[in-house]
Order: C-alpha cells, then structure tokens, then sequence
C-alpha cells in the first residue's frame, strides 16, 4: 500500500477516534444525567453510547494498524501496547497508548458487566475521565496537524462539549430516581427511632 | 378501566397506552439504529475527508523521505566500506594531446 495514504489515514483516523471518544463520553454524562424526552427516551441515550464506544475501538484500531505498518514511522507493534516504549515522540505516543489501553478494559468491562457487577465496573468505567485527556493529550503531541486551523477547531469543539457536559454534571448533581423515596424512608427510620 | 363482554375482555386506556409505548419504543430503536449507521458511514467519510484536507494542509510524502533517507544510508555505508566516493559527474574522455614530462626519477 502506498506510504502517503497509509500516513493520511493514520491521521485520519485519529481525528476521527477524537471526536467519537468525546461522542462517547459527553453521551455517558447525558446517561447518567438521566436526560430524556418523549422523542428521545433514555435506553436511546445508552444505547447510542454503547455503540459508539465499539466503533471508536475500530477506528482507533485502524489508526494504530496503520501507523505501525507504515513502514515511515517504524514504529513496531511493542509501541501500540507498552506505554513509552517509542522512539518516536515517546512520551506523547505513550499517552495515546494508555488511553487506548484504558478505553479497551472500559469497554471489556462493559461487555462482561453481568460477570463483574455493578461495583467493580463502575470503578473501571471512571476511568474513562483518565482516558479522555490523555487521547486529546496525544493528538496534541503527537498529531502532525495538531496545530492545524482545521484539526485545532475539531480538538477545540471536542473541549468544549466534555466540559461542557462535566460541568453540568457536577452542577447537576445525581438524578436518582429513587432519591424521594429513600430520603423519605430514611426520615420515617429516624421519626421511628425518636419515638 | 376493563370491563368483560362474555369471554373476551376488554380493556380502554391501558391497552391503548401499552400499543403507544410499543410504538414509541420501536421508533426509538429505529432512530437509534439510524443514528448508528448515520455514524458509521459519517465516521469512514472523515477519515477519508479529514485525511485528504491534513494533506492539503500538510502535504508530507513520507515515502520520498524515507527514501532519500536510505539513499543517503547506503552512500554512507558504501564509502566508509571501500573508503573511496564515486563522482557524481560521467566520466569524460580528453580529446586533448598528451605531454610527456622526462627528467622525472
């Protein structure tokens, strides 16, 4: 295959996988935040999450195989699963390398969440919060159109949604639905306990 | 409200609220699996979009440096091997008349 293509669709594919992961997260966020209409009901709202998050693994997949095949960088299969372990911009393509590492264990714990419970998958899926700074981190350092005005844009909106999204979320606050009705119960324990 | 009619029952709003939400879910998971596609395709064209404006915008041929890279490796390797450089210019025959020197030990 030609060398300029595999290149272009490495950088492609990175810019891709960049606005997918943030797809993924701020739709995360919007899961939590319990957020629906009678248009958009919230299995929608999962369900749309769930699927983007496999196919940001095939796109992120397609931008690792082609940068390690392109036979320019050198940068060999060791690089895309030991962290710093390149020559090549090691400490950037290290970043990029953790974040595919932990969206990969966030998306197998999702998969197999009947097998490890609730607890357990909660714990990894916070990890998502680590691997998303870390991709924008990499494209940063590492992309070679990082401070192109197309690819600063694309970055500067991924940004923007995230924390965006974070931020509302923390404002917001948990939206258990069953917050009222345990507060109360927990009002009726303690009148019971004065008693 | 439900109310019987010899062996069949009839039921009014509930039946009518239950065939709603039947309804409303099936368009969700159409939308949803719409959303899905609409996304997939969305995704393989920027790859190729965005890849061809980072090549507008940086136009690097990677290929063409890696080869002057090795090019410029293997004339190193061969000189420091033999010691000597290979001219770039064609070698030329002189055309001129040759001049005898003597005295010369």
């Amino acid at each position: 295959m030609n060398d300029t293509l595999l290149w272009y669709t490495t950088r492609g594919a990175g810019a891709v996988s960049l606005v997918l992961l943030s797809a993924v997260v701020v739709l995360g966020i919007l899961s939590v935040l319990r957020v629906q209409s009678p248009s958009w009901p919230r299995f929608l709202t999962v369900g749309l999450h769930r699927n983007l998050a496999l196919m940001t693994l095939v796109f992120l997949a397609l931008h690792i195989v082609t940068a390690v095949v392109d036979p320019f960088t050198h940068l060999g299969w060791l690089a895309a699963v030991i962290p710093f372990s390149s020559y090549y911009r090691t400490f950037w393509l290290g970043l990029g390398t953790i974040a595919f590492e932990l969206l990969l264990a966030v998306v197998l714990t999702s998969l197999v969440r009947g097998l490890i419970g609730q607890v357990a998958w909660r714990l990894v899926h916070w990890l998502t919060y680590a691997c998303w700074p870390f991709a924008v981190l990499h494209g940063v350092g590492t992309g070679t159109d990082a401070w192109s005005a197309w690819l600063f844009t694309l970055q500067a909106i991924c940004v923007v949604a995230v924390l965006a999204a974070t931020g509302y979320r923390l404002l917001a606050g948990s939206r258990d639905p069953l917050a009222r009705e345990r507060s109360s119960f927990l009002a009726a324990v303690d009148r019971r306990e004065q008693r | 409200m439900a109310f019987r009619g010899g062996d069949d029952t009839y039921t009014m709003e509930p039946k009518d609220t239950i065939q709603d939400r039947v309804r409303a879910r099936d368009a969700a998971m159409r939308l949803l699996n719409r959303l899905t596609a609409g996304a997939a395709v969305s995704a393989v064209v920027g790859v190729g979009l965005l890849g061809a404006i980072g090549a507008l915008t940086i136009p690097g041929t990677p290929s063409t440096a890696a080869t002057t890279t090795s090019t410029a490796t293997s004339s190193t390797s061969s000189s420091s091997s033999s010691g000597l450089q290979a001219s770039s210019s064609p070698v030329s025959s002189s055309s001129s008349s040759g001049v005898a020197v003597s005295g010369g030990s």
